[in-house]
C-alpha cells in the first residue's frame, strides 16, 4: 500500500464508519459502538504507521473545474500534519474508548457514535488537506459534526440552543475565513499549501494583512477566541468525553493547526493582532474559570485560557527581528504553539476525561461543591486527574511545564507586557486548578451522589492512564522530538534567560496553587471560599462571564429580531399590498384576456391560452390564411 | 451515447403525458402503477441520459431528434437534445418528479386521480422544458407545466388558496408574457427564420442583434424571467404561493419548474445578447444582493409559518443563482447551473418535509411545535440533513455552486461577494432556528396537546423513499461534483464563453474590483478597467 492510499484509508474508514452506522445500525447501539471503536483503532494503527513510516508526501486530485476556477482534494503530508495526524488519531481513539463505558447506558448510543465518526472523519480531513479550500470544507464539516454531539441530549432545551449557537458562532468566524480563502485565490492564482509556499519562497506574496486577519477569522471562530468564544462554555451541554475530543484536545485546536499551515502567509501587522487576542482570550478566561461551580465550566474556560496560550505564541513567533534585517522570523511562533497544542492534547483530554469519570461516578452530578472526598473512592481517576493538575499548572518535569516555558520565553524576549499578563494567566491557572482538584478530591464527601461515588469501568479507567503517562512524558525531547521532528528544533529555548523563566513559572505556580490550596481547605457546599471572604469580589468574578453573553443576546433579541421583523412588516406592507394591488390593476387594463383572469375561474386561462395554440398553429401552418 | 430503441427525450416526455390521460381514463385501481410509470419512466430515462452523457461534446447537443409539426412556416419544429447545460436540468426534474410523484401517491388527497393527472402533465411539460432545442417549445413545455401549477393550488392548495392561486397567476402570466415578447423580439430581429436555439445562435454570432436592441430584448426577458425566479422586489408570489401550494407542486414548482427562468438566461439570453448582458447586471446584482439575500435573508428569519420560511429562504438563494449570472463568466455562469440543480433537489426534500411535519403537528407555525425528534427521530434526522444541504454545507450538493458564484463574484465585485458572504450566517441562522423549534427541546403546550390526541409516528416509508432519493442525490453530487459540472464547464467554456466574453467590457458593475494585485493576473483586465461606480 502506498502512503497516499494509507492516507486516504486513514480518512475513508471513520466515514465508512458513520455511513454504515447511521443506514443500519440506528437501533442496535452495541454494534455501532463496535463498529465505531474499531474503526478509530484501525485509523490509529494506519496512522502511525504513516507518522513512523517516514514519508512526507504531497498528492491531489482535481474535484472541481468551471472555467478557470479549479479545486482540488489533496494530501500535504509533512511533519506538521503529522504532528496532528498523531494527536487526533491517537487521542481520538482512547475517547472512543472512553465513550464505551461512559455512555453505556444510553439509549442513543448509535447516534453518538456515529457523531463521532463522522467528527474524525471530518477532522482528518483538516489535517492532512493541501489546500485552503478543502480546510474550508472539512472545517465547515467538523462544525457540524460539533453540532449534532452537542445537540446530543437534544430533548434538553439548553443543549438544542447550544448547539445552534456553536454552528452559528462558528459560521461567523467562518464568513471571515472564506473571504480570506477567496481573497487569497485571487491574488495569488492558488490556495495550495504547497504552491503558496513556494511563491512565499520566490517572495511573491503581497506584504497585505488583509488575507491572514481574515484566514484568523476561521480560527477566531473554530478556536473559541475572543470576541467568538460564547461558544465553547455552552457547548459543555455535550457528553463529556465530546468535550474532551472535540472542544479540547483538537477541533478547537485546529485554528492553530490551521494558523501555522499558512505561517508563511503572515505579516508583523497580522501577527501583533493574533498575539494581542490569544493574550487578552487568555487572561479573561483565566479569570472566568476562577468562580465557577461547574467542574467541565471551569474545564472549558481553561481550555480558552490555554488556547489563548496558543494562539499567542504563534503571534509572538513574529517579534523576533534579525540582526541582519528587516524580516522577521515567524517559526519560532509556530514551535511553541504546537508544542503546546500537542501537550495541552494530552492533559486536557485526561482533565476532561478525568471529570468524565468523577461525574459518571457520581451519577451525572457536575457541580463541585456537592463532591469532596472522591480521592479515596476513586484512587485511579484521582491519581491520573492529579497527574493532569501537575501538567497543566506547570509542575516541573511535566508536559506543560515544557511547553508553557517556551511561550513564556517567548514573551519574555519579545513583549513585557504580554509576558506579565501571560504570567498573571498562569497565576489563575494554578488557582483555579488547585481549587478544583481540592473541592472534587479532598474532604468530605458533600453529597449523597458523592458519598456513593465508585470507581468507572476498565474501559474509561485505561484511557486515564495512557493519557496521564503522556501528560508526564510529552514534553521530554525523546517524546516530543520524534514525534514532531524537526517541528522540535523550532521550540525556542535560550540558555540566558532559563533561570528568570524557571523562577517565574515556579514562582506563579507555587502562588497561584498555594493560595487555592489554603483557601479551599474546608470547602463549603453553598459557599465559595472567595464569596466567603470578599463577596464583591466573588461577585465582580461571576460577573465578568455575563457582558459578551448578554451583547449577543441583546444583539439578537433588540436589533436582529427586530430589524428582521421591521423588513417583514415592509415586505407584507409595500410589495404584498401595495404593488402586488398595483399589478392586479395594471393587468385589469391590459384587455380581455387578462380580465377573463379576474374572473377568478382558472379554466378560463387555460381556455384562452388553448385558443392561442390553435390560432398560432393554424395561422403557422397555413390552414387560417 | 444512448443504445435505446427509442428517442429516450420524446419518451420521458410523452409518457407522463400519457399516463395523465390514462389515469383519467382507467379505473381508480389502475392510478398508482400508472403513476409509477408516468413518474419512473422519465426518471429512469433521465438517469440514463446522465449516465450516458458524452464527454467531450462542447456546446452541443446529444440525443438530438426532431420532429416536424407542421409549423414550418414560423420555424418551428420539435427539435429535442441536450447539451451540457440542460442535461443536469433534465435529470433534476426526472428526480424531483419521481419524488413528488411517490409523495403524492401517499398523500391520499381528496380526488387523488385528477390530482395526479396534473402532476403528470407538469412532469410531462418540465421534461419537455429542458429537452426542448427549439424556444418555441421550450416556452410551450413551461406553460404545459405552469397551468396545473395554478389549478392544483385553487383546488388543492392551503389556507389563503384562493388569493395565492391568483396572485401565483398574475405573477407567473406577466412574467411568461414579457418573456414571450422578449423572445419574439430575438426571433424577429434575428433574421433566423427559425426558433431553433442553434441556429438562433449561428445567426446572432454572425450578426450580432443591435446593441439598443439587445438592451431592450434582454430587459424584458431579464424581468420576465426574473418574475419567474423571484427577482427582488418581484419575489411575492413565491412565498405566498407555496405556503398555499399542495406539497407535490410546491416540490416540483420550487424544484423544477421555477428553474426555468434561470435556465432561460444562462442558456439563450446570455449567449445571444452580451451586450444587452452587460448592461444590466449592475442593476441585477444590486438587486440581487440587496435585495434577495440580505432583505429577504432577514425576512426568512421572522417567519413563524414552516412552510413560508421555506418558501422566503428559498427565493434568498435564488438571489446567489442571480449574483452568479452577474459575473457573465464560466465560473459564475456554472456555479448557478450547479446551484439550480442542488437547490432543486434540497428545496423539494424541504417542502416534503414540512408536509410531512405537519401531518404531525397539524400546524405550519414554528411557535407551536418543539421537541418532535423524540417522537420522530427519522424525520429529524432527514430535517437536519436537508437544512444543513439547504444552507451549503460542504458534502452537499449546495455547497459547490454556492462556492463557485462566491469565488467568480471576486473578480466581479468584492463588495456584493461579501454581502453574499455574509448570506451564509443569515441562513445559518434561520435554519439551524427551525430545525431547533421544531424538533429540539421540550414540546410546546399546543403540541404536547396534539400530540396527546394522536401519538405522532416516525415518518413512514412511503415518505422515507422520496425524502432519501433527493437525499442521496444531493450527497452524490455532493461527493462526487464533478458528475455534473463537467458537463457544465464544457457547455459553458468554448462558444459560450467566447459570446458572453464579447459583452463584458462593457458591463456596468457597481462595486466592481479594484484591478487585481496578482501574481497571475487570471482575471480578465478590461473589465476591471470598466471600473465604473452607481448608487
Amino acid at each position: 500500500m502506498t502512503p497516499v492510499q494509507q492516507a486516504l484509508l486513514v480518512l475513508l474508514i471513520p466515514l465508512i464508519s458513520a455511513v454504515v452506522i447511521a443506514l443500519f445500525l440506528r437501533r442496535r447501539g452495541g454494534l455501532a459502538t463496535g463498529v465505531s471503536v474499531a474503526a478509530a483503532a484501525a485509523l490509529a494503527v494506519l496512522s502511525l504507521g504513516l507518522i513512523f513510516g517516514g514519508t512526507r508526501f504531497e498528492s491531489s486530485v482535481e474535484w472541481l473545474r468551471l472555467g478557470d476556477f479549479s479545486l482540488s482534494l489533496g494530501f500535504l503530508f509533512d511533519d506538521l500534519a503529522a504532528l496532528m495526524l498523531f494527536v487526533v488519531s491517537f487521542v481520538g481513539f482512547f475517547i472512543h474508548l472512553f465513550s464505551v463505558g461512559y455512555m453505556h447506558d444510553d439509549r442513543a448510543r448509535a447516534r453518538y457514535f456515529g457523531g463521532l465518526s463522522i467528527f474524525m472523519f471530518s477532522m482528518l480531513g483538516i489535517v492532512l488537506a493541501d489546500n485552503l479550500f478543502m480546510v474550508f470544507i472539512f472545517w465547515e464539516l467538523v462544525g457540524f459534526s460539533s453540532y449534532l454531539l452537542i445537540n446530543h441530549y437534544h430533548e434538553k432545551q439548553s443543549a438544542a440552543d447550544a448547539s445552534k449557537k456553536a454552528f452559528i458562532a462558528n459560521r461567523v468566524g467562518d464568513f471571515g475565513f472564506l473571504l480570506g480563502i477567496i481573497l487569497c485565490y485571487a491574488t495569488y492564482g492558488t490556495v495550495n499549501l504547497g504552491e503558496l509556499r513556494a511563491l512565499d519562497e520566490s517572495s511573491a506574496v503581497v506584504a497585505a494583512s488583509a488575507i491572514p486577519l481574515l484566514l484568523f477569522c476561521g480560527a477566531l471562530g473554530k478556536s473559541a477566541q475572543m470576541p467568538l468564544h460564547v461558544w465553547l462554555p455552552d457547548a459543555m451541554e455535550g457528553p463529556t468525553p465530546v468535550s474532551a475530543l472535540i472542544h479540547a484536545a483538537t477541533m478547537v485546536a485546529a485554528g492553530i493547526y490551521m494558523l501555522c499551515r499558512v505561517e508563511f502567509l503572515m505579516v508583523p501587522e497580522a501577527l501583533n493582532v493574533i498575539m494581542w487576542v490569544g493574550t487578552i482570550t487568555a487572561l479573561y478566561a483565566a479569570l472566568c474559570a476562577v468562580a465557577h461551580r461547574d467542574i467541565k465550566k471551569v474545564l472549558a474556560y481553561s481550555t480558552l485560557s490555554q488556547i489563548g496560550y496558543m494562539v499567542a505564541a504563534f503571534g509572538l513567533g513574529s517579534m523576533i527581528v534579525n540582526d541582519g534585517g528587516p524580516e522577521t522570523i515567524i517559526e519560532a511562533g509556530v514551535g511553541a504553539a504546537m508544542f503546546h497544542l500537542t501537550t495541552h492534547a494530552f492533559f486536557k483530554a485526561l482533565l476532561f476525561l478525568g471529570a468524565g469519570s468523577v461525574i459518571h461516578g457520581c451519577h451525572h452530578e457536575q457541580d463541585m461543591p456537592k463532591m469532596g472526598g472522591l480521592a479515596r473512592k476513586m484512587p485511579i481517576t484521582f491519581a491520573t486527574f492529579t497527574l493532569g493538575v501537575f501538567a497543566i499548572i506547570g509542575v516541573p518535569g511535566l508536559a506543560g511545564f515544557f511547553s508553557k516555558d517556551a511561550i513564556l520565553l517567548l514573551a519574555y524576549q519579545n513583549n513585557g507586557a504580554v509576558f506579565a499578563i501571560l504570567a498573571i494567566s498562569a497565576v489563575l491557572t494554578a488557582f483555579y486548578m488547585i481549587r478544583m482538584w481540592r473541592i472534587v478530591f479532598f474532604g468530605e464527601a458533600r453529597s449523597e451522589a458523592a458519598a456513593q461515588a465508585h470507581e468507572s469501568g476498565l474501559s474509561m479507567t485505561v484511557p486515564l492512564l495512557v493519557l496521564a503517562v503522556l501528560a508526564v512524558i510529552g514534553g521530554y525531547t525523546a517524546v516530543y522530538g520524534n514525534l514532531a521532528g524537526p517541528l522540535a528544533n523550532l521550540i525556542p529555548h535560550s540558555e540566558a534567560a532559563h533561570g528568570v523563566i524557571l523562577v517565574t513559572s515556579l514562582a506563579v505556580m507555587l502562588l497561584g496553587g498555594g493560595l487555592a490550596w489554603v483557601l479551599y481547605r474546608r470547602p463549603d457546599a453553598k459557599d465559595d471560599a472567595i464569596a466567603q471572604k470578599s463577596p464583591a469580589l466573588f461577585r465582580q468574578l461571576v460577573a465578568l462571564q455575563r457582558p459578551f453573553d448578554a451583547a449577543y443576546g441583546y444583539y439578537v433579541a433588540k436589533v436582529q429580531q427586530r430589524f428582521a421583523m421591521m423588513l417583514n412588516f415592509f415586505e407584507k406592507i409595500f410589495l404584498s399590498g401595495v404593488i402586488v394591488r398595483g399589478a392586479a390593476s395594471l393587468v385589469g387594463l391590459v384587455g380581455l384576456g387578462a380580465r377573463a383572469l379576474h374572473t377568478g375561474s382558472l379554466h378560463t386561462y387555460v381556455y384562452w391560452f388553448l385558443l392561442g395554440v390553435a390560432l398560432l398553429w393554424a395561422i403557422a401552418s397555413g390552414v387560417l390564411f | 451515447m444512448s443504445e435505446l430503441p427509442f428517442d429516450p427525450l420524446l419518451v420521458a416526455i410523452l409518457s407522463p403525458l400519457c399516463a395523465a390521460v390514462l389515469i383519467l381514463l382507467a379505473p381508480q385501481r389502475f392510478s398508482a402503477p400508472l403513476a409509477w410509470l408516468g413518474f419512473g419512466l422519465p426518471a429512469l430515462l433521465a438517469l440514463h441520459t446522465w449516465y450516458h452523457f458524452p464527454s467531450g461534446l462542447g456546446g452541443d447537443y446529444a440525443f438530438a431528434s426532431e420532429y416536424g409539426t407542421g409549423l414550418s412556416r414560423f420555424g418551428i419544429a420539435l427539435h429535442l437534445g441536450l447539451n451540457g447545460i440542460s442535461m443536469p436540468l433534465f435529470a433534476l426534474a426526472g428526480i424531483v418528479g419521481l419524488a413528488a410523484g411517490l409523495y403524492a401517491l401517499q398523500s391520499g388527497a381528496e380526488r387523488l386521480r385528477l390530482y395526479l393527472a396534473l402532476l403528470l402533465v407538469m412532469q410531462g411539460g418540465l421534461m419537455g422544458v429542458f429537452a426542448s432545442v427549439d424556444v418555441f417549445f421550450f416556452y410551450f413545455f413551461h406553460e404545459l407545466a405552469l397551468i396545473p401549477t395554478f389549478i392544483m393550488v385553487g383546488i388543492w392548495g392551503g389556507r389563503d388558496r384562493h388569493y395565492a392561486a391568483m396572485k401565483l397567476t398574475i405573477y407567473l402570466t406577466l412574467g411568461a408574457m414579457l418573456t414571450l415578447v422578449g423572445l419574439i423580439a430575438v426571433y424577429v430581429q434575428s433574421g433566423a427564420q427559425s426558433f431553433d436555439l442553434i441556429a438562433l445562435r449561428a445567426a446572432l454570432t454572425a450578426q450580432p442583434l443591435a446593441e439598443t436592441v439587445q438592451h431592450y430584448a434582454f430587459g424584458l426577458l431579464l424581468f420576465g424571467f426574473g418574475i419567474l425566479v423571484s427577482l427582488w422586489p418581484l419575489h411575492t408570489w413565491a412565498p405566498l404561493g407555496y405556503g398555499a401550494a399542495p406539497s407535490s407542486a410546491a416540490m416540483l414548482h420550487a424544484g423544477v419548474l421555477k428553474k426555468f427562468g434561470l435556465y432561460g438566461l444562462v442558456q439563450i439570453a446570455l449567449p445571444l445578447m452580451p451586450f444587452g448582458a452587460a448592461k444590466w447586471v449592475g442593476l441585477l446584482a444590486l438587486l440581487a444582493a440587496l435585495g434577495n439575500v440580505l432583505v429577504i435573508g432577514f425576512v426568512t428569519m421572522a417567519q413563524r409559518d414552516l412552510k413560508q420560511m421555506v418558501g422566503y429562504s428559498s427565493v434568498m438563494h435564488m438571489g446567489y443563482a442571480f449574483l452568479g449570472l452577474a459575473c457573465l463568466s464560466t465560473v459564475g455562469a456554472g456555479g448557478v447551473v450547479l446551484l439550480m440543480v442542488a437547490h432543486g433537489l434540497s428545496v423539494a426534500l424541504m417542502f416534503l418535509l414540512a408536509t410531512s411535519v405537519h401531518q404531525r403537528t397539524q400546524t405550519f407555525d414554528m411557535e407551536q411545535m418543539g421537541g418532535l425528534a423524540q417522537r420522530a427521530p427519522v424525520l429529524a434526522a432527514f430535517f437536519v440533513a436537508a437544512t444543513m444541504a439547504g444552507i451549503g454545507l460542504p458534502g452537499f450538493a449546495n455547497f459547490w455552486g454556492e462556492l463557485s458564484i462566491f469565488v467568480a463574484l471576486w473578480s466581479f465585485s468584492p463588495v456584493f461577494t461579501v454581502v453574499a458572504v455574509a448570506g451564509i450566517i443569515l441562513s445559518a441562522i434561520y435554519g439551524l432556528r427551525a430545525a431547533a423549534r421544531v424538533f429540539f427541546g421540550s414540546p410546546t403546550a399546543e403540541f404536547a396537546r396534539v400530540a396527546e390526541a394522536q401519538a405522532p409516528a416516525d415518518l413512514r416509508w412511503a415518505e422515507r423513499v422520496p425524502a432519501l432519493l433527493l437525499l442521496a442525490a444531493l450527497l452524490f453530487i455532493g461527493f462526487w461534483p464533478k458528475s455534473i459540472s463537467e458537463p457544465v464547464n464544457q457547455a459553458l467554456s468554448g462558444s459560450w464563453a467566447a459570446a458572453v466574453d464579447a459583452g463584458a467590457p462593457a458591463a456596468a458593475i457597481p462595486f466592481s474590483a479594484p484591478a487585481p494585485v496578482a501574481v497571475d493576473a487570471a482575471a480578465p483586465g478590461a473589465r476591471a478597467a470598466a471600473f465604473t461606480a452607481v448608487d
